[in-house]
């Protein structure tokens, strides 16, 4: 259970954004989670409105994108989705590919608030 | 307006891990990192491992648990260096936690580090502490399943040791289909089995980190 941890560095790195841009309000961050990650996405959205909540940052959005392994056959090159579980190569079946993606955990954007009109 | 960020949300330990890896390297310290569930033996493990030592060998310890000295009392007894990190609650060890404890040790007198990550098969798994090589502890009394439930730590370790293989005639694990399942999550782990308790197999284990240590500072393999 280190998710909350992680909604806390997420939420750090909103704060040091609004900070660098003279306090504007940030609507919403995105992440990347990898299901490799060892991060669980519920777990995280949980921590993190426990996190907000009674805070100037109530109404922030978390939004996380979920992305599967993806695999690199070593043989022919091809790219594929993976299950959690490594499977060998749709096109030649090699059983020699690399594990590309699926562990990400990434602070992908912010959102600022719209300035008002003139 | 949305504006692109595109930075790992663990940014700081990755930075804070990258430099212990260039501190290790400048030192020619090779440095593994021991993660599996609690009760594993990872604590045992070390313990044979630093027995098994010559007096004059140049290893060092890092134990981490969340309360209690326990475990650096029980590694202190071989006479090399050890330290405890107590983490107050915290499910794993970060690089910060070990750039802390290693403030005051000379790196230049160390060859070899062992770091005992917290007992977690989930969280430690998202922290590099700027080690060489990831070790996953999987031991017969906790389910040939683990690979398959826990995959995470199990893709990112190279090697996995198989602990208390003494108990194997009174409990249901079969080793084929534990290293199977292990093999589905990580194609190209390697496997150890030992016996902390009947001392068994800590050869193959201490070859295996010697190969690995020589493979780490460049030396020709024989």
């Amino acid at each position: 259970m280190h998710e909350l941890g992680i909604a806390e560095s997420i939420l750090e790195r909103v704060q040091y954004e609004s900070a660098q841009r003279n306090g504007v309000r940030i609507t919403k961050v995105g992440v990347r989670v990898g299901e490799l990650s060892g991060v669980d996405p519920g777990a995280l959205a949980f921590g993190f409105e426990a996190l907000v909540k009674d805070t100037p940052f109530e109404s922030l959005v978390l939004e996380i994108d979920l992305r599967k392994r993806v695999q690199r056959c070593a043989t022919c090159a091809r790219e594929y989705e993976s299950s959690l579980l490594f499977s060998a190569c749709p096109d030649c079946g090699s059983q020699d590919t690399r594990c590309i993606a699926g562990d990400e955990l990434d602070i992908a954007f912010i959102e600022l608030e719209d300035p008002p009109c003139e | 307006m949305r504006i692109a960020v595109e930075e790992k949300v663990l940014n700081e330990n990755q930075r804070l891990a990258l430099e212990l890896r260039r501190r290790f390297q400048n030192h020619g310290v090779f440095c593994l990192n021991l993660i599996s569930a609690p009760g594993s033996g990872k604590t045992s493990l070390l313990e044979r491992t630093l027995e098994a030592m010559a007096p004059d060998a140049r290893v060092a310890v890092l134990t981490g648990d969340i309360q209690t000295e326990n475990d650096a009392r029980r590694l202190a007894g071989a006479g090399f260096p050890v330290k405890q990190i107590t983490t107050g609650g915290t499910c794993h060890l970060d690089a910060k936690m070990i750039t802390k404890a290693l403030a005051d040790w000379d790196l230049s007198k160390i060859d070899v580090l062992f770091i005992e990550n917290v007992g977690n098969l989930v969280c430690p798994a998202s922290y590099d502490l700027g080690e060489d090589a990831k070790v996953v502890l999987l031991s017969v009394t906790e389910g040939e399943d683990k690979p398959l439930k826990y995959p995470g730590i199990f893709l990112k370790s190279e090697l996995c040791v198989i602990n208390k293989t003494d108990l194997l005639p009174y409990v249901q694990f079969d080793l084929a289909v534990a290293r199977e399942n292990a093999r589905k999550v990580h194609p190209g782990i390697e496997f150890v089995e030992i016996s902390c308790t009947a001392r068994n197999g800590l050869e193959e284990w201490l070859a295996w980190v010697y190969r690995r240590q020589q493979k780490a500072i460049g030396a020709p393999t024989l």
